[in-house]
């Protein structure tokens, strides 16, 4: 696809475009990719936002180990490494650090920098459960982000551009569903490969290229003439899926497996949901990312979740899911133990559960254990 | 004809018509918990290596820990209600629904009782571990171990099924996670009570006020939901009844760890940590119990100080430590061994006092304000501040941080603690990785080989600073 090779050209280019607009004054605010950070505040102040997706690095998760111990999750030790670095050019470009603290290891990425770098981070939190005190809570950390922004780059954010930043991240996230909801159909339009390259690309791209991106994507995908795959289709589900962090996707896929859809908690922007442009934006974004948005494992009571995932299960037709979680991140893994009987009972799926640290030696077990699964799915 | 258990329990501080009016009651529980002839022997001689039974108080303690054991395992059998708490929890909640509910209801965390007491005095907590491991928290992926303790005794059938479990959903995800778990093997309901520990670095003492209003509206919610599910209401006089009987414990408390500034440190902090930990763990025995087993334990520990009696040589460095273990009693006496009086944990220090007369009104609010100040629930700054602050004023020559692997916050400052404790107090500090609830998880050698140097280095600092 030509848009594909567009976006990757331009993400080439991103830090390059980033540096000079630092240069022009402009500020850069990176934030880390649990989906509870509303884009749209940092647009509308006129910052630009970077989200710090990278991962599958054993050698940042290695750095790390000089300032945490290894019980921490993965993904997130490979940012305590990136940021303690001193040399990675997202880590060093960034004026402010926003943290939605969602449970103890993105609170460890938050404590560690904060603690031993020069960046100045800016923690909120996310709460565990959907009852209005929480809202009201996440309501007050998000009114607290704004202020900072505000203050940051010296611009007022006003109802005006609040409304015209939400316009621009609906439209992305409209795009990236639409996309997606594609592969619902028998012939699968995009891989997942690609799909997530857009999404992972949406996290970092400037927002108005990705959304041009993404409408080329779909006029191409429409017009598209798809050629038959009969591998099983799967839902590829989990803590997080870093840009960088590939391993996964390409085994499924050299194994004959088709990943139709994806859900995880972090680095996959989510685009389910869209902000309601009506009334007070500020509840409106808190009800977009906190109330309506689909929680993640570290959430409590886990019965939204779990339904989710079965009904993507369903509505995608899938033939298996494979739970991809990073090490040590206890919510995943509690639940990896329990979900497949209900997985089995409500939708009469199989499910398999594989593990990371990014590193490179798992990838042989790994496969066996996938090629396995992926024979014993197939139709 | 006496009992198999009867020398054990008489070890334990059991009087003879204790032993008698305990029977039936002990003859159940051990069965229930497979504890035989062989076990204990096992456990006289595992308790006399590891406790300083000549203390009448540390006696009466150790009895504390085995009827709440029975109490826990035969909570249904004996038409109660059963309410779990979990661990570490906000300090009162748990004692005023037992207040409230007088005895109808057994409220307890039943993981920490079950370290106490087939950890510490049984020494067979592994078959318990190892259910746990079997029934969804698997070993090699650091998940609590004192939530497969909980695992592992319920799947077991060694405690009961509770009517409703209360989680610190605040400070941990691993408790509520569990919960989860349990929830779908047993149906049993769950209020979560929420928080969020976004402070930044630096912030402690201060805290946004919405921190507490969150907290505590939570707390609230749970009185609430208390009121629900068990048709039990709590009160301010149940909030205070329970406050007063915990002012009286850690007023004993308080008194142990002033005596415990003794050179030579008067007793282990082992025994120290049973009066602590039974009052926290527990709502009934804690009530009833620890109160007199801390006045004598006092006494006793004052005695000590006033004839110059000691667990370790006069002169030997002090140092603090986080927490003394759950389940192993055996690491606080390596230490001693290394010549390390242990003189402090970050828990049995008091905590700073709020400052100010509260503005809050509600019981929550009033309640989470006061766990903002503690430090432990407020941030791992607030941790690090707290260490540094009692690591000053207890004039300790060391620090051992011995970190909870598998706990993530209790793992978070793995790195930073020594660092700031050293830069900020000037006291060395040791960062052990370290389970203190299954010894399965470290090699005792390993940690003493550790923890002997650190014994070393400190020892020549003294002599150093003396020349």
């Amino acid at each position: 696809m030509k848009a594909m090779g567009k976006l990757s050209s331009h993400l080439k280019g991103r830090l390059l475009e980033l540096r000079r607009a630092k240069d022009e004054g402009r500020k850069i605010v990176g934030y880390v990719p649990g989906g509870y950070l509303p884009e749209e505040l940092i647009l509308a102040s006129g910052a630009i936002p970077v989200c710090l997706v990278r991962g599958g690095d054993h050698s940042a998760v290695e750095l790390a180990g000089a300032y945490i111990c290894r019980w921490i999750d993965t993904f997130c030790r490979a940012q305590i490494g990136y940021g303690v670095s001193g040399d990675d050019p997202y880590y060093n470009i960034i004026d402010l650090l926003a943290i939605p603290i969602t449970d103890n290891h993105v609170r460890a990425i938050s404590d560690i920098l904060d603690y031993n770098t020069d960046i100045e981070v800016f923690p909120f939190g996310v709460p565990h459960m959907k009852e209005e005190i929480a809202l009201n809570y996440y309501l007050h950390g998000i009114k607290r982000l704004r202020a900072r922004l505000e203050e940051l780059t010296g611009v007022e954010i006003t109802e005006s551009r609040l409304r015209e930043a939400v316009a621009l991240c609906n439209k992305e996230r409209e795009l990236l569903r639409d996309i997606s909801l594609m592969r619902k159909a028998g012939q699968v339009p995009i891989s997942s490969k690609d799909f997530v390259a857009l999404n992972h690309g949406s996290l970092l791209a400037d927002k108005e290229v990705m959304v041009e991106i993404l409408e080329s994507v779909y006029s191409e995908l429409q017009g598209q003439v798809i050629p038959s795959h009969e591998g099983p289709r799967v839902l590829l589900t989990g803590s997080t899926l870093a840009l960088g962090d590939s391993k996964i996707l390409d085994i499924i896929e050299e194994d004959g497996g088709v990943v139709v859809i994806e859900d995880f908690a972090e680095g996959i922007r989510h685009y389910w949901e869209d902000v309601k442009p009506d009334g007070d934006l500020m509840e409106a974004l808190a009800d977009c990312y906190f109330t309506r948005r689909v929680p993640p494992a570290w959430f409590r009571p886990d019965e939204e979740r779990l339904n989710f995932l079965i009904k993507l299960a369903k509505d995608f037709s899938v033939d298996g899911v494979v739970w991809y979680q990073l090490m040590y991140r206890e919510s995943y893994k509690t639940e990896s133990y329990y979900f497949p009987d209900i997985l089995k009972r409500e939708a009469g799926l199989s499910m398999l559960t594989v593990e990371s640290d990014y590193d490179p030696s798992e990838t042989g077990p790994l496969r066996t254990r996938l090629e396995t699964f992926i024979e014993t799915i197939r139709r | 004809m006496a009992d198999y258990y009867d020398a054990l329990l008489r070890l334990c501080g059991f009087e003879d018509d204790d032993i008698k009016r305990e029977q039936p009651r002990a003859d159940k529980a051990f069965e229930r918990l497979e504890l035989g002839t062989e076990d204990m022997k096992t456990a006289e001689e595992w308790v006399r290596q590891n406790h300083d039974v000549e203390l009448v108080g540390v006696q009466r303690l150790l009895r504390g820990w085995i009827l709440e054991l029975f109490d826990l395992v035969l909570a249904k059998d004996e038409g109660k209600k059963v309410v779990y708490y979990g661990f570490p929890s906000i300090q009162g909640p748990g004692m005023a629904i037992k207040a409230a509910s007088k005895d109808e209801i057994y409220v307890a965390c039943p993981d920490a009782i079950l370290c106490h007491t087939l950890g510490q005095i049984f020494d067979k907590l592994t078959p318990i571990l190892e259910a746990g491991e079997q029934n969804g928290l698997p070993p090699g992926h650091g998940l609590c171990s004192l939530q497969q303790i909980r695992v592992g005794a319920m799947a077991k059938g060694i405690i009961p099924v509770p009517d409703l479990v209360t989680g610190s959903s605040y400070y941990c995800d691993m408790g509520s996670k569990s919960d989860e778990l349990l929830k779908q093997k047993y149906g049993q309901p769950a209020i979560y009570v929420d928080g969020s520990m976004d402070s930044r670095w630096g912030e402690y003492p201060g805290y946004l006020p919405e921190r507490v209003e969150f907290m505590g509206a939570q707390l609230n919610k749970l009185f609430d939901k208390v009121k629900e599910v068990l048709g039990v209401e709590v009160t301010r006089d149940d909030w205070d009844k329970a406050q007063s009987i915990s002012r009286h414990i850690f007023s004993g408390i308080g008194q142990l760890t002033k005596l415990m500034k003794a050179d030579p440190v008067p007793v282990s902090a082992a025994e120290q940590e049973l009066a602590q930990i039974l009052a926290t763990a527990s709502t009934g025995r804690a009530m009833t119990e620890v109160p007199e087993a801390l006045d004598i334990l006092v006494q006793e520990v004052k005695k000590r100080v006033d004839e110059g009696i000691g667990v370790v040589e006069k002169g030997a460095p002090r140092v603090m430590i986080f927490i003394a273990p759950f389940s192993d009693a055996s690491i606080m006496h390596m230490m001693e061994d290394a010549g390390l009086a242990v003189g402090a944990t970050l828990l049995t220090v008091p905590p700073p006092k709020v400052l100010h007369p509260t503005s809050y009104t509600t019981l929550g609010e009033i309640i989470a304000e006061r766990e903002m100040t503690i430090g432990i629930y407020h941030s791992s700054f607030g941790i690090a501040k707290r260490f540094e602050d009692a690591a000053r004023s207890l004039n300790m020559d060391g620090v051992i941080c011995a970190y909870q692997f598998n706990c993530r916050p209790l793992a978070l400052p793995s790195h930073f603690l020594k660092k700031w404790v050293e830069e900020e107090a000037g006291v060395p500090t040791l960062s052990l990785e370290f389970d203190m609830y299954d010894s399965r998880n470290y090699s005792a050698a390993s940690l003493r080989t550790k923890v002997e140097t650190f014994a070393d280095m400190l020892r020549a600092r003294k002599a150093f600073a003396r020349v």
